[in-house]
C-alpha cells in the first residue's frame, strides 16, 4: 500500500510536467473534438497523430495518446445527447435515453451525469490500473515463451469472437492480419519474407500506413457515399444541475457502470464499446428506473457512460502488463511504444517506471481537465458539430498525407496507404472487420518469436503447451470461447446486444 | 441456393490470399518444428487461413441471401478500365523515363488509375480521395508542400458535390497556413515547402 502511493506520487511527479500536463491537455480537447464530430473515431486520429509523437519522449506521446481515447468517450456522448446522433460508437446507446432526456428538457442533467459518471469510473479505473498493474506483472514475469503465446492465442481469439458480425470471419480477419505481419525481414534468419525486392518492406508492412488507410481513408470515403445526417438541436442544455430525485437514480447505475466497464475494459477485444452496450442492457433489466426506459431514464445515460470510460482505462492494464493489446485502439499504443523504441511485456513497469505511473497518474488528471472542458464549456462543442464534412475531411486528409509520408520521409508509405483505403473499403463493404486484423498484425510477430522459441525448448514437441498448468488453462478458456460462440442461443445474444 | 454474396466473396479473398501466400512462401526454408526456418510460421498461417476461408465460402452458400448492391453499367465498367489504365500508364511512364526513382512510375499510375475509376457517380469518392491522396506523393518531393497540399485538397474536394471554388479557395488558404505552422515551424519534418523548378 505504502508502495503504491510512493510510486503513485512518482507517477504525479512525471505527469505535472508542464509539458506532460500541456499534451495531456492537447489529447482530452483532440480526443473531445473527434468524441463530439461524428465520421471519425479514434482509431483513426490516433494513427494520424502518431508520427507528430515520435519527436517527444515515450511517457508523453503516449500520455496524450491516452487522453484522446479516453477524451473521445466524454465527448462521444455529448453529440448523442444534444442531437441523437453518435458521435462515437461506444456512445450509440446513450442516444437511446439521453436523447429522449433532452426532449424533456433535461439535456443538462443528462449530460451532467455523463460527465460525472464518467468522472467517477475513471477515478475508480485508474485506481485499478495502479493497483493490478506490478500484481499482474509479477505474475506475467513467471511466464515462459509457451505461455506467452498461448496468451497471445487467447487474446486473438477473444477479441476475435467479441468483434461485431461474423465470427469465423474475424477470426479470418485476425488470422489475415497475422499474415500481414508475416512481411519483411525475419529476424532470426535475417531473410527477406514476401517483400517483392521492395526495400520499404524489409522492416515490415507500414503499421501506420495500414491503420491510416483501412481507419481513416476508407471511413472518409464511407462517410461521403453516405447522406449526411444532420439532427436539430433538441431543446436547450437547461439547468446542469441534477434534482435530488436524479441523483439518487444514477448513482447505483454509475456504480453498477463503473463494475461492467472496468471488468469488459481488462478482456481482449473488450474495450469502450461493447461495456457500454453490456451496461445498457444491465440497466434495462436490474435497475429501479427500469419502467422508464423509452422515456429518457437518467439510468440508461448513467451506466453506459460510466461504463465506456471505465473500459477506456482499464483496456490499457493487459498492454501495460502483459504488452497484449485489448482492442485496435491498444494495437496503435503498442505500434507508438515499439516505434519509440520501447518493447511492450511485463517488465515495462520495472524498466520504464516514469511511463507506467506517469501515465496512470495522467489519466487521472487528464479525467479531471475533461470534467471542465466539458461541463462548462459545452456550448464551444456544439458549435464544432456545425463545421460541415465537406470542410473536414480534406483537411483530415492532408493530416493523414502529411503525417504518413513524415514516418520516413518516403512516398512509398503514401502508395501504401492508398492501397490499405482500398482494401479497407473492400473489406467494409463485405462486412469483414478491420479491428481483429490490426490486433492479428501487431501480436503476429511476438507469436512467431515465442512459438520458435517455446518450440526450441521443448525440443520440437507440441505437448509443451498442454502439459504446462498456464498454457494449457489459457488454451482452454480460448477453446471454450470459440464453442460458446458457435452455440445459436449466445450467437443470437450477442447480435442483439451489437445491434442495439 | 440462398447464396450470401458477401460471406462468399469473403470467403474467396481469404482463400486467395492464402494460395498466393503459400506459393510465395515456397522460396523459403520451412526447417523443423524444433529449429523453425523462416518459412514455417508462413506456412502455418496459410494453411489455417485457407482452411478458414473454405468454411466461411461453404457456409456463403447456403446463410444468404445477402447480395451486394447493385452495380450501374458505368460502375462495372470502371473496375476493368482503371485496372488497364493503371497497367497502361506504368509502363508508358517507365518507357519515358523521364523521372528516376521515389516511386514516380507507381504514384502515376495509381493517381491516373483512380481518375479512370471516379467516372462513374457511385465510385466518385472512393476514387477521388484516393487520386487526391497519391497526387500529394507525386507533387511532395519535387513541387514541395505547399503545391502538393493544393493538388491533394482540389482533387478530392471534387468527391463532394456541395463543394463551391470559393469554399475550396478558403480551405487551401487555411490548410496551407496551418499545415505550415503545424509541419515546418513546431514540428520541423524534413521536406520541401516550395516547388524546387522555380
Amino acid at each position: 500500500m505504502e508502495l503504491l502511493i510512493n510510486n503513485l506520487g512518482h507517477g504525479f511527479a512525471v505527469a505535472l510536467t508542464v509539458n506532460n500536463i500541456l499534451f495531456c491537455l492537447l489529447g482530452c480537447l483532440i480526443g473531445t473534438a473527434i468524441g463530439v464530430l461524428p465520421g471519425i473515431g479514434p482509431v483513426a486520429t490516433i494513427s494520424l497523430l502518431l508520427p507528430i509523437t515520435f519527436g517527444q519522449p515515450a511517457t508523453t506521446a503516449i500520455i496524450m495518446l491516452a487522453g484522446i481515447y479516453y477524451g473521445a468517450q466524454y465527448g462521444g456522448s455529448t453529440t448523442a445527447i444534444l442531437l441523437n446522433l453518435p458521435g462515437e460508437v461506444s456512445s450509440v446507446v446513450t442516444t437511446l435515453e439521453g436523447y429522449k432526456m433532452a426532449r424533456n428538457g433535461r439535456a443538462g442533467a443528462a449530460l451532467t451525469i455523463a460527465a460525472l459518471g464518467s468522472f467517477f469510473a475513471g477515478t475508480c479505473a485508474t485506481i485499478l490500473v495502479a493497483a493490478s498493474g506490478p500484481l499482474l506483472t509479477s505474475v506475467a514475469l513467471s511466464f515462459g515463451p509457451a505461455d506467452y503465446f498461448s496468451l497471445m492465442l487467447l487474446g486473438l481469439i477473444i477479441s476475435a469472437v467479441l468483434a461485431q458480425g461474423s465470427v469465423l470471419k474475424s477470426i479470418g480477419m485476425v488470422v489475415l492480419g497475422v499474415a500481414l505481419g508475416l512481411v519483411g525481414t525475419d529476424v532470426q534468419t535475417g531473410q527477406q519474407r514476401f517483400t517483392f525486392g521492395v526495400p520499404e518492406l524489409s522492416d515490415g508492412v507500414g503499421f501506420v500506413s495500414l491503420a491510416m488507410g483501412m481507419f481513416g481513408i476508407a471511413e472518409i470515403i464511407l462517410n461521403l457515399e453516405r447522406p449526411e445526417q444532420r439532427s436539430v438541436l433538441a431543446a436547450k442544455v437547461g439547468s446542469l444541475f441534477l434534482t435530488k430525485e436524479e441523483f439518487r437514480r444514477a448513482v447505483p447505475s454509475v456504480l453498477r457502470g463503473t463494475l461492467v466497464g472496468s471488468m469488459l475494459g481488462i478482456l481482449p477485444g473488450g474495450g469502450a464499446a461493447l461495456s457500454s452496450f453490456a451496461s445498457y442492457m444491465m440497466e434495462r433489466k436490474m435497475s429501479r428506473g427500469r419502467h422508464e426506459f423509452g422515456n429518457g431514464a437518467i439510468e440508461g445515460v448513467a451506466g453506459p457512460e460510466s461504463a465506456n470510460n471505465a473500459a477506456s482505462q482499464t483496456s490499457f492494464i493487459p498492454l501495460l502488463t502483459l504488452g497484449i493489446p485489448a482492442n485496435a485502439v491498444m494495437a496503435l499504443m503498442v505500434g507508438a511504444l515499439i516505434i519509440q523504441g520501447i518493447q511492450p511485456g511485463p517488465r515495462m513497469v520495472e524498466a520504464q517506471p516514469d511511463l507506467f505511473w506517469g501515465l496512470i497518474a495522467s489519466m487521472w488528471i487528464g479525467n479531471l481537465m475533461l470534467l471542465v472542458i466539458n461541463l462548462p464549456m459545452i456550448g464551444m462543442w456544439v458549435k464544432l458539430l456545425q463545421v460541415p464534412y465537406k470542410y473536414l475531411y480534406p483537411s483530415i486528409l492532408v493530416f493523414c498525407a502529411i503525417g504518413v509520408y513524415s514516418i520516413s520521409n518516403n512516398v512509398f508509405d503514401v502508395y501504401q496507404t492508398v492501397l490499405f483505403g482500398f482494401v479497407g473499403y473492400i473489406f467494409s463493404k463485405l462486412k469483414m472487420e478491420p479491428a481483429p486484423l490490426l490486433i492479428g498484425f501487431v501480436l503476429g510477430p511476438m507469436m512467431e518469436e515465442h512459438l520458435r522459441r517455446a518450440m526450441l525448448l521443448s525440443r520440437g514437441d507440441v505437448m509443451v503447451f498442454v502439459e504446462r498448468p498456464i498454457s494449457a488453462s489459457m488454451l482452454a478458456i480460448g477453446a471454450v470461447a470459440m464453442i460458446a460462440m458457435m452455440l445459436p442461443s449466445l450467437r443470437k445474444g450477442k447480435d442483439k446486444a451489437l445491434a442495439e | 441456393m440462398k447464396i450470401n454474396t458477401k460471406d462468399l466473396l469473403s470467403g474467396i479473398i481469404l482463400i486467395l490470399f492464402a494460395v498466393i501466400g503459400y506459393w510465395l512462401n515456397q522460396d523459403h526454408a520451412l526447417g523443423t518444428a524444433r529449429r523453425m526456418g523462416p518459412g514455417y510460421m508462413p506456412m502455418l498461417t496459410f494453411v489455417i487461413l485457407v482452411g478458414i476461408g473454405g468454411i466461411v465460402f461453404l457456409l456463403a452458400l447456403f446463410s444468404g441471401p445477402n447480395p451486394l448492391e447493385n452495380w450501374t453499367r458505368g460502375e462495372i465498367l470502371a473496375v476493368p478500365a482503371a485496372i488497364i489504365a493503371f497497367f497502361a500508364t506504368y509502363f508508358i511512364v517507365a518507357g519515358l523515363n523521364i523521372f528516376q526513382g521515389n516511386y514516380y512510375v507507381l504514384g502515376s499510375a495509381i493517381f491516373v488509375a483512380c481518375l479512370v475509376l471516379a467516372i462513374p457517380p457511385g465510385w466518385r469518392a472512393l476514387g477521388l480521395v484516393h487520386a487526391g491522396f497519391s497526387l500529394f506523393g507525386l507533387l511532395l518531393e519535387q513541387g514541395g508542400l505547399m503545391l502538393a497540399l493544393v493538388g491533394c485538397i482540389v482533387v478530392s474536394s471534387v468527391a463532394d458535390p456541395d463543394h463551391r471554388p470559393k469554399g475550396v479557395l478558403g480551405m487551401i488558404i487555411f490548410l496551407c497556413v496551418l499545415c505550415w505552422w503545424v509541419f515546418i515551424k513546431e514540428l520541423d519534418i524534413r521536406v520541401n515547402v516550395w516547388p524546387q523548378f522555380l
